[in-house]
């Protein structure tokens, strides 16, 4: 006995050596910069120099920022372009793929599509949105096939008018996030007994009425997950709109982390910035125990 | 496997995870970067100035990188403040950037190698004003932290052509100006080609109050002295946005960036574009269709200019002396020519050498602002994170969401807390 609970033991420290890369790097790379962030959150800093401690002034001032609370405004809107609407198209193009087309035109199509709409994940965000920002420049393709079609009273200052700018970066996220959740949700579909729907079709239900009464249902864990990380993708949303309209017109499309990266890059106030970073953090944390604890639920009913 | 070999390879992941950018430094390197784009004059002279330093000093590695000039103004301090700078970088002059890492004692004081190497001769007190910085990192006294090699201003880029076409002449006065572009408005042009999401704008707005503003308001502007006087901005404001309404500069515009712009204009869809001098490389090189030329907007003294970007060197380089021969070869006679036939704005060229039209209309028209000492300096200078509001605002007034009043409100509630917490 006594050999073999010494073996066990080793083998269980073994276990935990193989932890210590990856907790090493948790700490330098997440844990002490988050930690640093909080504590440089109560200075007044350059980011270079000294530091001198001024308590909640930066959140004093956060808190009568117009520019800050236009961001959080924003990043609701950018909730719907990169939760609410990818899921609603992802939900659908995934039930038409799995529930149309494969069983009309084979899953090579199916499969096919579903590498085309995922694409836009794979290309570099900065890439994607150079290309975009050309797409919608007022002398860009939009509007010279706009006004070459005889619709050029369609063709907008898309990124330049502030009231375009928010409804044209949300298009092209929308075009970005509806790959992921529509890959995640035709996984989640391949453990869906194929039966349901054909008993389903035998009693005459219309392809709507599958979607809703079975779709829908079988995939509400996949649902959750996606939910719970485009919320905190969209929460923590930077890289678009850095490329597509760097905050503007007039902070028309800001988001609280371009204003971070503003008040540290730019006008070197790195207190009030990380400020700014860590009140996000919160939020975002906040947001994730909510989703995690309805998911939690949500399969305890299932169960 | 062994216990102490797990753990070496536990400590060698670790260590592999965490060592990331260490970098060997070797006497015998000089690192030098600069963002001048590679087709603009002082990109296309200074990598001639290094294959002759190459060539000069055959023992040494040299490194070179090409940044961007967003790179540098967005992570300069980080870059200087940490062992990756190298021995030589371009830096972009003024109080928010080249002064704030020399007040944090991040650059080599010049003043010493400056009389030794006899650069004192070249550049003249006007020319070192934005090159020294106190304590407080403001500029114009205080030790030399950089060198100047180049100048540059903000004027009207025309195209002759177009002018003659539709029967114009090149104005001499605000009002002819403006006449000129009605013209063409009334043709179905849109004369003025502008990136309303970039620095075109503010710099056609500050030139607009700079025609209002004397030696007192420049001074106050941009030693951040009192608070804002907006008056001269509240009539620049009030003249682009009836610009807009005119219709002489568009209000997609907003959805523009300075490239765009430029190539609107060199395009020959615009006739008139306002922007710096930086453009003269690319427009001499990529202009085949049309004859263009450049004309100050009339002020009474102050245009938007300065000397260049700066040569600086970081407070740790390990060469010092072979940034400083470099130095010398890019303010030499030679390469200060070669400058200006390239079309740049030589800061120090003799002009019976010049042969290239453009190099000498530019340094004969930066004679001109810098001996009546008219360098107003640009519009984003005193506050740091200025450029960015200003990019923001002045497109909310091309676009019609502010009104000018709102703008300069807007501009004035920025300067005026930069300027109480200086």
């Amino acid at each position: 006995m006594a050999i073999a609970r010494g073996s066990l033991g080793a083998s269980r420290a073994g276990y935990y050596l193989y932890l210590i890369p990856g907790t090493l790097g948790f700490l330098a790379l997440v844990l002490c910069p988050l930690i640093a962030n909080v504590g440089i959150s109560f200075t007044t800093w350059k980011g270079i120099g000294k530091a001198r401690f001024v308590g909640i002034e930066n959140y004093e001032r956060l808190a009568q920022d117009a520019m800050f609370w236009g961001s959080i405004g924003h990043t609701l809107l950018f909730i719907i372009s990169m939760t609410v609407v990818p899921i609603i198209i992802g939900l659908i193009l995934a039930a038409v793929l799995f529930d149309y087309i494969s069983k009309q035109f084979g899953e090579g199509l199916s499969s096919f599509l579903r590498a085309v709409f995922y694409l836009p994940q794979i290309l570099p965000v900065t890439a994607a949105g150079v290309l975009w920002g050309w797409i919608l420049s007022p002398i860009g393709i939009t509007n010279t096939v706009l006004k070459s079609i005889g619709l050029g009273a369609v063709a907008q200052n898309w990124l330049g008018d502030p009231t375009y700018a928010l409804p044209a970066v949300s298009a092209v996220i929308v075009w970005i996030q509806v790959g992921y959740c529509l890959v995640v949700f035709m996984a989640g579909l391949a453990r869906v007994d194929p039966s349901l729907y054909e008993a389903a079709e035998l009693d005459g239900a219309t392809w709507w009425q599958r979607l809703g009464s079975i779709t829908i249902p079988m995939l509400m864990p996949e649902i959750f997950v996606v939910a719970l990380t485009t919320v905190i993708a969209a929460l923590k949303v930077f890289a678009p709109v850095y490329v597509l309209t760097a905050g503007g017109p007039d902070n028309a499309t800001l988001v609280p982390s371009y204003l971070t990266y503003y008040h540290f890059f730019t006008t070197n106030r790195v207190g009030y910035a990380a400020a700014i970073a860590t009140l996000q953090t919160l939020v975002t944390i906040v947001l994730g125990i909510v989703f995690i604890r309805m998911q939690s639920r949500q399969s305890e009913e299932g169960a | 496997m062994s216990m102490l070999r797990r753990l070496g390879l536990a400590a060698g992941l670790s260590t592999l995870l965490l060592a990331g950018g260490a970098q060997a430094q070797d006497s015998k390197t000089f690192n030098i970067w600069w963002f001048e784009l590679p087709d603009s004059a002082e990109g296309v002279v200074w990598q001639k100035a290094l294959d002759e330093f190459k060539a000069s000093h055959p023992g040494v590695t040299v490194n070179f990188q090409q940044k961007t000039f967003i790179q540098l103004q967005k992570a300069g301090s980080m870059i200087l403040n940490s062992n990756q700078a190298p021995d030589l970088l371009e830096y972009n002059k003024g109080n928010a950037t080249a002064g704030l890492v020399a007040s944090q004692g991040l650059l080599t004081p010049l003043d010493d190698t400056v009389k030794q190497r006899g650069w004192d001769k070249i550049l003249n007190d006007t020319d070192l004003q934005l090159a020294r910085y106190d304590e407080n990192g403001v500029y114009g006294s205080g030790p030399i932290y950089g060198i100047p090699t180049y100048g540059e201003f903000v004027s009207v880029f025309y195209n002759k052509d177009m002018l003659d076409a539709n029967g114009l002449k090149l104005p001499t006065t605000l009002d002819e100006f403006v006449a000129d572009m009605d013209a063409f408005k009334q043709k179905g042009i849109t004369p003025l080609a502008m990136g309303g999401k970039d620095t075109s704008a503010q710099h056609l707005l500050y030139t607009l109050a700079l025609s209002k503003a004397d030696d007192t308001w420049v001074h106050n502007f941009q030693g951040l002295k009192t608070q804002l006087d907006t008056a001269p901005l509240l009539y620049a404001a009030q003249t682009m946005q009836d610009w807009v309404n005119k219709g002489y500069i568009s209000k997609d515009a907003t959805g523009l960036m300075d490239p765009d712009a430029a190539n609107v204009f060199t395009s020959g869809k615009a006739p008139i574009y306002v922007s710096g001098t930086w453009n003269l490389g690319a427009f001499a090189s990529t202009i085949k269709t049309f004859k263009w030329g450049q004309f100050l907007l009339p002020t009474p003294k102050y245009s938007v200019g300065s000397t260049g970007n700066l040569w600086i060197v970081p407070k740790g380089a390990q060469s010092k002396d072979l940034a400083y021969d470099f130095i010398g070869l890019t303010l030499s006679p030679k390469y200060q020519t070669e400058l200006a036939n390239e079309g740049g704005v030589a800061i120090a060229a003799d002009p019976s050498t010049i042969t290239n039209p453009v190099g000498s209309t530019a340094a004969k028209l930066f004679t001109d602002i810098s001996s009546k000492g008219g360098l107003g300096f640009y519009p984003d200078w005193p506050v740091p994170g200025f450029y960015d509001v200003l990019i923001q605002k002045t497109a909310g007034l091309i676009g019609g969401t502010l009104t000018p009043q709102q703008f300069v409100d807007q501009l004035k509630q920025s300067y005026d807390e930069a300027q109480q917490n200086q």
